[in-house]
């Protein structure tokens, strides 16, 4: 026996374990489906509910996306994608100021050790508090509309944006703070000349990265009453009006698809 | 734009650089004011009334009138059987959506094919395909199987297409980032293009794939109540069905997610940190 295939035979049998894992893994998945049945002839009708989907896009209301025709420009669909964007973009924004102090408590290099962990708890509740449930607390709460969308996806952010921005924080070139400190800077030319410029690039480009999940998120949101077009995605899906999702999902592939590329053009620029 | 010239002591003369931030500022700004007047006509007409939110607070997380704590709590187990369905399709859904993200990644990645007319258009297609809201991802699957007899399958086909887009364009993220030396070593023995794959690039990312994997599922569980809006059951459903009348139950429903979700993040936190 060669000495490479003694070696080989030494290995752990590492296949035994994933071959248990995957086989569990699997049968899982086959128990999970148990409760999922299907009436038969509905099967028939796949291709014609596919069909019926993709024609959606050959008839797009035209007249609605854009708000001729006896529609109004308010009443379009471009201006409530607009008006989702606006959400997104004002929730991002008070997501990333909301998220610069708790940031700062959550990082151990400016409070220390156990104040961090203070910080970093209070940005892992906010992260795992789901959103959906934020929003239907708040549109009873406070009403249906956009400044309720914006207060959700903003409060929701920090928790990601915060801990994010800590990161950063924490990740901080201390050398240049220390040659500021040599040279007899004081704690406003410290965090403007030895801080600011190091972290305010990378905070930029976590708060594009967010816009982006954010206005998704928005057009989603839209269901429980947080203003945009997420609510038309839900009047108009039983029984499913193809033509009005297709022109609405128009307008949401332009609109996510030019933020998205926006987002990471101006990303790549950053870093 | 005139740059500040400015004279040091020496007498060398420097230009002070254009400070970036003030363009991005004016973006910002100028930004701001189109979106806010935006908000401005819709919030229009709209009353804002802060003062209910207490009350509803009080109304959700305190036991209906003439019920005590007891008959609060006694309502949270008679969910399980709503909890494990929607558990069952974010589980059915993740582990699905994410087999099948796969060979979408790699068909995607720039590494792995190096033909631009392939990997370009998978990409396009991958990125129209996640413009889609998980809504809608619903309504579609609901269209297709229908949700007769309390069938869970909308629902997890729905998580699966959510998954699928969402995964794919994680994990061609990072098989691009991937070391390619080992790659190439497999292939200049000789080994096909899929030999190479599979003893060089999945052995790489096979931990951070499992991260993610926990990541989605953590994601989906959030989000499932959202598809009770366009009519799959799930936790969801409660906070629908009793919604302006039983606050409580949805309190308990409430509660109940939250739980969970903490629960799961506490296992993939200690998950995570096995595999790496």
């Amino acid at each position: 026996m060669k000495n490479s295939e003694k070696a080989l035979k030494k290995l752990p049998k590492k296949w035994i374990i994933n071959l248990i894992f995957t086989v569990a893994l699997i049968a899982l998945v086959i128990y999970t489906l148990e409760g999922s049945t299907i009436n038969p002839l509905r099967v028939k009708q796949i291709p014609f509910i596919i069909a019926a989907f993709f024609r959606g896009f050959a008839d797009i209301l035209w007249p609605a996306l854009f708000g001729f025709d006896g529609y109004q420009f308010n009443e379009s669909i471009i201006y409530l994608a607009l008006q989702t964007l606006s959400i997104g973009f004002f929730g991002t924004l008070l997501g990333a100021i909301l998220a610069i102090p708790v940031a700062f408590l959550a990082s151990r290099n400016i409070v220390g050790k156990h104040l961090a962990k203070v910080g970093s708890v209070l940005l892992v509740i906010i992260r795992v508090f789901p959103e959906i449930i934020l929003a239907y607390i708040l549109v009873k709460g406070l009403g249906i509309g956009s400044i309720t969308g914006i207060l959700v996806i903003g409060i929701h952010s920090v928790g990601m944006l915060g801990k994010l921005f800590a990161e950063t924080i924490d990740e901080m070139d201390r050398s240049s703070i220390e040659a500021l400190e040599a040279v007899g800077a004081n704690g406003l030319q410290k965090v403007r000349y030895g801080i600011l410029p190091q972290i305010l690039p990378l905070m930029t480009s976590i708060t594009l990265y967010r816009l982006d999940i954010n206005v998704r998120s928005a057009t989603v949101l839209g269901a429980i009453g947080a203003g945009g077009l997420g609510v038309l995605l839900t009047v108009f899906s039983d029984p499913p009006a193809w033509d009005i999702l297709a022109t609405i999902m128009v307008a949401i592939m332009a609109m996510v698809m030019i933020v998205d590329t926006v987002s990471s053009k101006l990303r790549e620029k950053l870093i | 734009m005139t740059m500040a010239r400015l004279t040091l002591t020496n007498g060398k003369s420097v230009v002070k650089p254009f400070n970036r931030i003030w363009i991005v500022l004016a973006v910002v700004i100028v930004l701001g004011l189109i979106f806010g007047y935006i908000i401005k006509l819709d919030s229009e007409g709209i009353s804002f009334k802060p003062d209910q939110l207490p009350i509803i607070l009080k109304k959700l997380f305190s036991p209906h009138r003439g019920e005590t704590w007891a008959d609060y709590f006694a309502y949270i187990p008679k969910l399980q059987n709503v909890l494990i369905m929607t558990l069952e399709m974010c589980y059915g859904g993740t582990v699905i959506g994410s087999a099948l993200a796969i060979p979408t990644a790699l068909l995607s990645s720039r590494n792995i094919v190096k033909t631009k007319w392939i990997y370009g258009p998978a990409r396009f297609l991958l990125n129209l395909f996640r413009t889609i809201p998980v809504t809608v991802l619903a309504v579609i699957s609901i269209g297709l199987v229908g949700i007769a007899g309390g069938s869970t399958l909308a629902g997890t086909i729905a998580i699966t297409l959510f998954t699928y887009g969402v995964m794919a364009k994680m994990l061609y993220e990072l098989i691009e980032t991937i070391d390619m030396n080992c790659y190439e070593a497999i292939e200049s023995t000789g080994a096909s293009h899929l030999q190479a794959i599979r003893f060089a690039v999945l052995p790489q990312i096979y931990a951070s794939f499992a991260g993610y994997v926990i990541y989605v599922f953590e994601m989906n569980v959030r989000s499932s109540a959202i598809l009770s809006y366009v009519g799959i059951v799930s936790i969801g459903t409660i906070m629908r069905i009793y919604e302006m009348t039983d606050y409580d139950k949805v309190g308990g429903a409430v509660i109940l997610l939250f739980g969970v979700c903490v629960v799961i993040q506490l296992c993939s936190d200690l998950a995570r940190r096995k595999l790496q």
